[in-house]
């Protein structure tokens, strides 16, 4: 069996992952956020600087020319101390002025003619932001516009963005933590439950099958149904059993004291003829008495068995066959009609325990030979019903009040029959083995008179053709 | 056959060979690092300080290079030979050079500590504090109320213009980085230095590249009142040169700050490093502020020439031009181009 799992080790295993996954998602999300809200507090420096400059450009007679404001470098440059660019070029590609050579390529000159734009760049190996625009004015010729961009190293950005991601990360961290500490007691909290059930349940004696009053949350509720009901179940098997027991005891101490007075009685006389009678009264209810330990015996072993079903195919007619034939060779059944009548095509496979469907087909017989009188039919019947086949026994005897027939299958039952020498547990052990065939012994009443017996079994397929 | 040295003779050689390379370390160790300070500074104004730091630091041997700011900026760009230290007066050149990552950043307690407004991305310092002063003829005073303010001077030169004719002197904006700057920093602050600069074209102002040779002309008796001088020259001059009266005006005076930085590519960056850092140290500062006359920066020095005294002298109206980005505008060509077209312009524009 393999270590068995721990739920407090899972859960905070699952913790781990789904913060460490979310955390780490989280603060790819802050870094990126940081950089980005760093990049628009410094882009708009870069617009105003480029505003400014914008607003100095004078077109006196037609061609562009500035004066560039100090001021504007100053926007540009920032608290950081960045180093400052600028780089304005006419729209014939004349240089009007610049402090650089900026790496500035056709297509970005393309982008800054719609709007302006936002660029990272690699100047003199320092990482730098452009930004370009075009600008156009209005004047008494016609005015070339122009190229104007500005730019600056990144320095203060990083540290910008920098400070705002440690900002967010020891939010987050310190969130983690206390989340950690609050989920930890919590979890602790949950599992008590747990722990008071188990300890409930040490506290128990071995044998103490009452019922668990323990006030539990309702997911465990289920649990504690379950276990209350395993302890019912218990209950009333442990009740059945001290009934079964008594009633055994009982039904063996009867005869155990007939067995003890003819023996007294016979000991007490000098007579062989009376100790011959003696002797064969108490050879027949030794017999009688083996005979019932033998089903009390039998009934027992069906009842704990356990469920392990050992149903293997078996051709049911043939044993039918086998038994009736063994029957109608034995003495008690010499004054009945002993008959079989196979309503199915042969063979008849079902899946079934061959010993106890024998024991089943031995207490019927007996039984009807026993409660019926001489000279009754007694036929055994298997007829096929659908896919199912149904084994039956019928005889013409006086039967059984109706008011009787639920309470015959019930351990001693002996349907008011006091008069003859049965044990009162043949249909329970019938009853049993039907139970382990999954089905019911049914019992009804014939018409005019009689009493029949049936159950129903589903037909299995044909084995492979190695079966004997 | 193998040739094989006696032992004795192997021996001998290799002790020679030790004793060479011995002799050659030491005299490596004592053989002095040079320093090469290519600076815009005039040598005699600046020798306590150089002296102070030879005295310090005998294992590097300064080699001082006095020049223009043109060939200073020149050989900063130099890439083949750069300096270990520039220094010059030229500030928008020197913002410049650490604009295009000529200087190198400077690592130092005294680099930390230096006030903010006085340095620029930690690479180049405003080391010295020196105003912008007006000078002229004790003579002058004897004739006409001696100016104080841009105001006063403006109206010499409109009332008392026979009197000032051809004996006004000022920057050469074309030839002096310096005045060129300080006439560009008035401009900032006022268009009405415009004017100025008309009356001193009516007066037909000399042009002169350099504040010693306007105070030489000074003293010469050929000028008799003299625009935007160095301070620092100009008060040193007055103390030999009785005759000459030096006044920061009472309006607004323009302070300058040399700037000093140590080369990205310096052949010698230790002993560049120590010598800028001597600059800014307090020891450095205490020799600028009692031996020279271009004012110390910093508040914990006490001697005649520090900021700080210079504004319990004067006043809140020292302005000094401010070491940030805003200075590269002076170095752009347009607006240099603009700027001396207007100077042109408006140099005769009375005269026409």
């Amino acid at each position: 069996m393999p270590a068995p799992v721990s739920l407090k080790r899972r859960l905070t295993l699952w913790l781990v992952i789904i913060v460490a996954g979310l955390g780490t998602l989280l603060l790819i999300e802050a870094w990126t956020s940081a950089r980005k809200a760093a990049d628009r507090a410094m882009d708009g420096q870069l617009e105003a600087a480029s505003l400014t400059i914008a607003e100095s450009l004078q077109w006196p007679d037609g061609t562009p020319t500035l004066e560039i404001p100090a001021s504007a470098l100053q926007i540009l440059a920032t608290r950081w101390q960045e180093r400052v660019f600028y780089w304005l070029q006419a729209d014939n590609g004349r240089i009007i002025t610049r402090n650089a050579d900026l790496p500035i390529t056709q297509v970005m000159e393309q982008q800054a003619r719609s709007g302006p734009v936002y660029r990272d760049a690699e100047f003199e190996g320092a990482r730098i932001r452009l930004a370009g625009r075009e600008v156009d004015s209005a004047g008494w010729d016609t005015q070339e516009p122009v190229q104007l961009w500005v730019g600056h190293t990144r320095h203060g950005r990083d540290v910008l963005a920098g400070e705002l991601f440690e900002k967010s990360a020891t939010r987050f961290v310190a969130m983690v933590m206390i989340t950690a500490a609050l989920v930890t007691i919590a979890m602790l909290t949950a599992l008590s439950p747990l722990k008071a059930l188990r300890r409930t349940l040490r506290a128990r004696r071995a044998d103490d099958i009452s019922p668990i009053e323990l006030g539990v949350p309702r997911e465990m509720q289920e649990l504690l149904d379950t276990l209350n009901r395993l302890f019912a179940d218990q209950r009333g098997q442990r009740d059945m059993l001290l009934r079964f027991i008594a009633d055994a005891s009982h039904q063996l101490k009867t005869p155990l004291a007939g067995l003890q007075s003819t023996s007294e009685l016979a000991l007490a006389v000098e007579d062989p003829a009376e100790w011959r009678r003696a002797l064969t009264a108490v050879q027949a209810s030794a017999g009688r008495t083996s005979r019932l330990a033998g089903q009390m015996l039998s009934l027992t072993r069906l009842d704990h068995l356990g469920p392990t079903h050992e149903r293997r195919p078996l051709a049911l007619d043939r044993l039918l066959r086998d038994i009736v034939i063994e029957w109608a060779e034995r003495e008690a059944s010499q004054a009945h009609d002993l008959g079989l009548a196979i309503e199915a095509s042969t063979p008849v496979w079902i899946d079934g325990e061959a010993w106890a469907l024998a024991e089943l087909l031995h207490n019927w017989i007996d039984n009807a030979c026993r409660y019926t009188p001489p000279g009754s039919t007694i036929t055994l019947k298997l007829a096929a019903i659908g896919d199912d086949v149904r084994l039956s026994i019928e005889d013409d005897g006086p039967g059984v009040p109706a008011d009787a027939v639920s309470r015959l299958t019930r351990p001693f039952e002996r349907a008011q029959r006091q008069d003859t020498e049965g044990s009162g547990l043949g249909l329970a052990i019938a009853d049993s083995i039907a139970q382990r065939h999954g089905t019911r012994l049914r019992i009804e009443t014939c018409q005019p008179r009689g009493l029949r017996l049936y159950i129903d079994l589903s037909r299995s397929a044909s084995p492979p053709e190695s079966a004997a | 056959m193998k040739h094989r040295s006696p032992p004795r003779f192997r021996l001998v050689t290799w002790l020679l060979v030790g004793l060479s390379v011995g002799l050659m370390a030491s005299s490596a160790a004592r053989a002095a690092t040079p320093l090469i300070i290519e600076a815009a500074l005039d040598r005699d104004v600046f020798e306590p300080v150089l002296e102070a730091f030879a005295a310090e630091n005998p294992r590097i041997e300064l080699d001082y290079r006095d020049r223009s700011t043109l060939t200073v900026d020149q050989r900063a760009r130099d890439t083949r030979d750069p300096p270990d230290v520039v220094i010059s007066s030229a500030m928008p050149w020197q913002m410049a050079l650490s604009n295009e990552g000529v200087a190198q950043p400077l690592d130092a307690p005294e680099a930390d500590q230096w006030p903010a407004w006085a340095k620029w991305r930690d690479e180049v310092f405003g080391f010295t504090f020196e105003p912008i002063v007006m000078a002229y003829r004790l003579e002058l005073a004897s004739h006409m109320p001696p100016p104080e303010t841009h105001r006063d001077l403006l109206q010499l030169l409109t009332d008392y213009r026979e009197w000032l004719d051809g004996r006004v002197v000022g920057y050469s904006p074309r030839d002096s980085g310096v005045g060129y700057t300080l006439y560009q920093q008035d401009a900032r602050y006022t268009p009405r230095v415009w004017d100025l600069v008309a009356a001193m074209g009516a007066a037909d102002v000399h042009l002169e590249k350099t504040t010693r040779k306007m105070l030489e002309g000074l003293s010469d008796g050929r000028y008799w009142l003299g625009y935007n001088l160095l301070g620092s020259y100009a008060m040193v001059w007055a103390q030999t040169h009785p005759d000459i009266i030096v006044q920061v005006p009472n309006d607004y005076s323009l302070v300058l700050m040399r700037m000093a930085f140590v080369h990205r590519d310096a052949p010698h960056p230790e002993a560049a490093k120590r010598f800028v850092a001597f600059l800014l140290s307090r020891r450095g500062q205490h020799i600028l502020a009692g031996q020279t006359p271009l004012f110390s920066v910093r508040d914990d020095v006490v001697g005649p020439y520090t900021a700080q005294r210079l504004r319990d002298q004067v006043g809140d109206h020292l302005y000094p031009i401010p070491i940030n980005a805003s200075l590269l505008a002076f170095v752009d060509a347009l607006r240099r181009q603009a700027f001396l077209r207007r100077w042109d312009r408006e140099l005769h524009i009375l005269t026409e």
